[in-house]
């Protein structure tokens, strides 16, 4: 990888300003951290009787997604892949502003076969400078995480902004590019670097 | 697509699923050309044996790669053994062999918890690393011999496809390292294979190759979203065609047989052109098309062709060909298609993609008042063709992409003895793999 880090000085997001489902009734069970925060605020019986067992149980399966129809929204995608940590800085995608909510979108992958469940998660990110090398492993490490994490009927289509990088095509074609993908899950060097992108998400 | 017929006049119905599946995504599964068993490429790192008669597993090949099994193709033309090449995305390419002594009435006798190699190749070369893979004890009946002959070493990168010559003296072997490799079987009982030929014109990951029915050309598909035609030419092997029209990877070509289609049953004009283009050559691509491509015939190629009509590159050699789209088959799949398969007895063609669908499609003659309609299709020397969906299936497998399709002998006890029936098979992301009918 890069010995020199390519943007020494991101611009950094305020925690505070990342959007979250704060307020929303639907909580988003991946975050154990923000729930247990609720809850000293509001009293248990603001929740629906089953809320502590799901919130158990999702603490237990680190992957949290079960096979149970689980209503999957653009927040609980962010809240997913915001967590990972750049390959350069020990910051966050979210606090670093690669991903974003509003470039997060889900969308019926067949839309001609309404009985179809399959469902195409398309995130965009957006690198800290335009040139930057590890787009295409941040890409790697985002589309990892999502393919973990979600039911496989959901396909995962991770793109670069347009106009956010100078090689977007490329790093686009790579990253869509399933037997590439495949094979790089099976690159030892280049799953430790992921790995570590994506242990700051639990 | 003018009045697409409807219903559909063919049916796919499931037949079997083979069993037990793998636990991991299959890439392939490769039809042997004479016994009633197919070979499936899977991402645990094993070629897994099925038979069609029964549809179970026979057997299970470990040990010889140490990552996914993308590819494999049979060796045709070999008696009384079976030879099987696989390529990996350990970059190498290994060749198998076993004695032929599978019986119709084979049941395997393990059971799906003992599927671990033949302990002879924990001692092998093609386990330099035992530490990786250790063989299981084989306590039980043991109806492995597969044998692993040799390890072909030299691609940089994962190896995508392999395919034989029609004669099986070739191999073919490319990778995601830009390059096709082209081994000789020497065939010399010592299991030696000499590289013949690297070529490195492709300006991607090489996808996919396949071989001419019948003559020493190789087809190639890429990341670079072009189809190559590559020949030997005293000694050396180049490329002779470059075919561009697909706007995204080129994952799957095949070569047409040698006397299908539309163009046998009639005795009108046209076919001598056909025999001269020789056969067609179809493509699947990310850009989710299905195209059929076809080569200038030879002769007269410098009469028909004005100096506004050459293409603007040096042509060296007199080798070089010709290859034109000659039709984008219709346009149903919605996402990347990755595997198309053209009947050699049928004339049948298959596609199957990420979007989960099974299309199955059939060359038709157009009518002659529909000619006359159109003048533009009239002034091909060719008997005008079109191409017409006959078959979709959607979810062939649940939610799972499909990685790969091919026509089979059908060969259970179903099956009419008095006709060549054949099967359609097709390989899927959750790594099962189906047997499917296609009937009118």
């Amino acid at each position: 990888m890069a010995s020199e880090v390519q943007n020494s000085n991101p611009t950094i997001l305020n925690v505070a300003d990342l959007p979250t489902r704060l307020g929303s009734a639907t909580l988003s069970k991946a975050d154990t951290d923000r729930a247990e925060n609720l809850a000293s605020i509001f009293p248990p019986s603001a929740y629906s009787s089953d809320w502590p067992t799901a919130l158990h149980s999702s603490s237990d399966s680190s992957d949290g997604e079960e096979e149970r129809e689980e209503p999957i929204d653009e927040q609980e995608i962010y809240d997913l892949i915001s967590s990972i940590s750049d390959p350069e800085h020990p910051i966050s995608l979210g606090a670093l502003a690669v991903v974003s909510l509003p470039d997060i979108a889900i969308k019926p992958t067949l839309p001609d076969v309404p009985d179809s469940s399959l469902r195409t998660v398309s995130v965009l990110i957006t690198p800290t400078i335009t040139h930057c090398s590890l787009a295409t492993v941040i890409g790697l490490g985002v589309r990892v995480r999502l393919e973990q994490s979600l039911p496989p009927r959901f396909r995962v289509d991770v793109r670069i902004k347009e106009g956010s990088h100078s090689t977007a095509d490329e790093v686009n074609k790579q990253l869509a590019d399933k037997e590439r993908v495949a094979a790089a899950l099976e690159n030892g060097t280049l799953m430790g670097v992921i790995a570590k992108m994506l242990e700051t998400c639990r | 697509m003018p009045n697409p017929p409807t219903p559909p006049p063919y049916t796919l119905t499931p037949l079997a699923t083979l069993d037990p599946p793998s636990q991991e995504r299959t890439w392939q599964t490769a039809p042997h050309p004479r016994l009633p068993i197919v070979a499936t490429c899977c991402a645990d790192k094993t070629i897994r044996i099925y038979s069609l008669t029964n549809f179970r597993l026979l057997s299970t090949i470990t040990g010889g790669h140490k990552r996914s099994v993308r590819t494999a193709a049979w060796k045709p033309h070999v008696t009384g053994e079976s030879v099987l090449a696989s390529g990996s995305f350990d970059a190498t390419a290994g060749i198998w062999r076993r004695w032929d002594n599978y019986t119709s009435s084979h049941i395997p006798s393990q059971s799906p918890g003992n599927e671990d190699g033949d302990a002879a190749w924990g001692t092998s070369t093609s386990n330099p690393d035992p530490s990786e893979d250790i063989p299981a004890a084989n306590d039980d009946e043991d109806d492995e011999e597969w044998r692993f002959a040799v390890l072909l070493d030299g691609h940089d990168s994962e190896v995508k496809s392999v395919a034989w010559s029609a004669s099986g003296l070739l191999l073919a072997t490319c990778s995601r390292d830009k390059s096709i490799w082209i081994w000789e079987d020497l065939d010399d009982g010592d299991n030696n294979f000499e590289t013949v030929a690297v070529m490195q014109e492709h300006e991607g990951d090489v996808k996919c190759v396949a071989w001419h029915p019948a003559e020493e050309c190789l087809v190639s598909g890429s990341y670079d979203d072009t189809i190559r035609v590559w020949r030997e030419d005293l000694d050396d092997w180049g490329q002779v065609a470059c075919l561009r029209g697909h706007a995204g990877t080129v994952w799957g070509v095949e070569f047409e047989g040698l006397a299908v289609g539309v163009s046998s049953p009639s005795g009108e004009g046209g076919e001598e052109v056909r025999a001269l283009s020789g056969p067609r050559i179809i493509s699947c691509s990310d850009d989710r098309s299905v195209r059929v491509w076809r080569r200038q015939p030879k002769l007269g190629m410098t009469t028909e062709l004005g100096a506004g009509n050459m293409p603007s590159i040096i042509r060296p050699t007199g080798l070089d060909e010709l290859w034109e789209e000659e039709a984008v088959l219709p346009l149903v799949h919605d996402l990347a298609v990755y595997s198309v398969a053209w009947s050699r007895r049928t004339g049948l063609v298959a596609s199957v993609g990420a979007d989960g669908r099974v299309v199955v499609y059939e060359e038709r003659r157009v009518d002659d008042a529909q000619v006359k309609e159109d003048p533009e299709v009239s002034l091909s020397l060719l008997p005008p063709t079109e191409w017409v969906v006959v078959a979709v299936l959607n979810g062939a497998h649940g939610i799972y992409e499909i990685n790969h399709v091919a026509w089979a002998k059908r060969a259970d006890r179903g099956r009419d003895p008095s006709k060549e029936e054949e099967v359609l098979i097709t390989t899927a992301d959750d790594g099962s793999v189906k047997v499917w009918t296609v009937q009118q």
